[in-house]
């Protein structure tokens, strides 16, 4: 048989995703031996130029991490969706936006002010910002162009399957990549590498019925480790994340922050978190919810934790 | 003059080109090395509990 041909690529991303690969440990050989890496930046020496010059369609399979954060981002997706035959939204950040969509809650402008001009570290008396093309003597060097919104991978190519994480656990890498090799995938849009329940249905610690009176922050409490955080009263996504990580937050003695995105369904994450959430809250009356609900800290980044990009207001409106 | 472009540079964690500008007789007269990457954490960590800082700036680099 033909080996597959691979490609893996990160747009605003960390690098987590692809270290999450190499963390199948020694089945990276089995990998080696199914699959030719036609392009992989952080693994092997490929540039664009090559990628360009392949056939369309080339690669069997193109997994993409990180957001569309830039012109860069946008610009490699569509060329690796011309040159795959399956792309892949692989983690949280190209599935919904991610940790960089945090970033929709500003705009570039206030971005740029704080980065180039107002931190501390920053020493900037000529107030220079990056600029798309800058005049050189020699001639022009060229930036990309940095978007105001964040954007999920599916805003701008066509995905045919997408594997939730913050990174993907290796075990779940590993489910996906013997997918592909077998050729054993679901339909086209399918979440692929993750369960179809939700944390709380995988998670160990023990559950009664909920009743929050009140929230509590890590940071001033503790939680005892044996019974359900959240209700304990520490806000946990669990309810509405989907589930395949094996909990791993949870067994290292914090709560969920929803990387593995909502479960089937859900159109908004953020917005079903506050549903789920305020189903659980025991109150009297309006005012007694109020005062609860002022306990939960920063509501706004952490019902949207990973997926922001993808939520359906995309942004702040400023 | 001749252009050599590196992009993208490859096996580390992040984004980043090379532009190297070389002379009538070859050699190089002028490199740039830039970085086409911003995200922004400084700004969108801004207020929140701290307890949570490092569940996020631990994807600043996930190497």
């Amino acid at each position: 048989m033909a080996k597959l041909k691979l490609g893996s690529y990160w747009g605003a991303a960390c690098g987590g995703c692809d270290t999450a690969i190499l963390d199948v440990h020694e089945k990276i050989l089995d990998l080696d031996a199914a699959a030719d890496i036609l392009f992989w930046p952080i693994a092997v020496d490929f540039k664009y130029k090559d990628v360009e010059a392949m056939p369309d369609g080339h690669m069997d399979v193109v997994l993409y991490h990180g957001a569309i954060r830039n012109s860069e981002n946008e610009h490699i997706a569509h060329l690796l969706r011309k040159k795959s035959k399956v792309m892949v939204a692989f983690g949280s950040c190209a599935h919904l936006g991610g940790i960089p969509s945090l970033a929709n809650l500003y705009d570039k402008k206030q971005i740029f002010q704080y980065v180039y001009h107002d931190s501390p570290s920053t020493v900037n008396p000529a107030g220079v910002e990056p600029q798309p093309t800058t005049k050189v003597p020699e001639g022009e060097i060229t930036i990309p162009i940095f978007y105001d919104t964040v954007m999920p991978l599916d805003f701008v190519a066509d995905v045919d399957y997408y594997v939730p994480g913050c990174p993907p656990t290796p075990k779940q890498i590993w489910n996906v990549v013997e997918a592909i090799l077998t050729g054993n995938l679901p339909a086209k849009g399918s979440v692929v590498g993750a369960s179809s329940k939700t944390q709380c249905d995988e998670c160990h610690l023990k559950k009664n019925e909920k009743k929050i009176t009140g929230f509590k922050r890590i940071a001033t409490a503790q939680p005892e480790q044996e019974t359900c955080y959240l209700e304990q009263g520490f806000l946990c996504m669990g309810p509405i994340t989907r589930g395949g990580c094996d909990t791993r937050c949870q067994l290292s003695g914090v709560p969920c922050r929803g990387c593995y995105g909502p479960v089937d369904g859900v159109l908004d994450m953020g917005a079903k978190a506050i549903s789920a959430i305020a189903s659980v809250i025991e109150a009297k009356d309006e005012k007694e919810i109020e005062a609860i609900v002022a306990q939960i800290p920063d509501s706004l980044r952490t019902f949207n934790r990973f997926a922001i990009g993808a939520s359906l207001l995309r942004r702040k409106t400023l | 003059m001749k252009r050599i472009s590196i992009d993208p540079i490859t096996r580390l964690e992040g984004h980043g080109k090379i532009e190297i500008f070389l002379n009538e007789e070859g050699g190089v007269e002028n490199a740039y090395f830039q970085i086409p990457e911003l995200r922004g954490f400084e700004k969108f960590v801004q207020g929140m509990p701290v307890e949570e800082v490092p569940r996020v700036v631990s994807r600043i680099c996930g190497v």
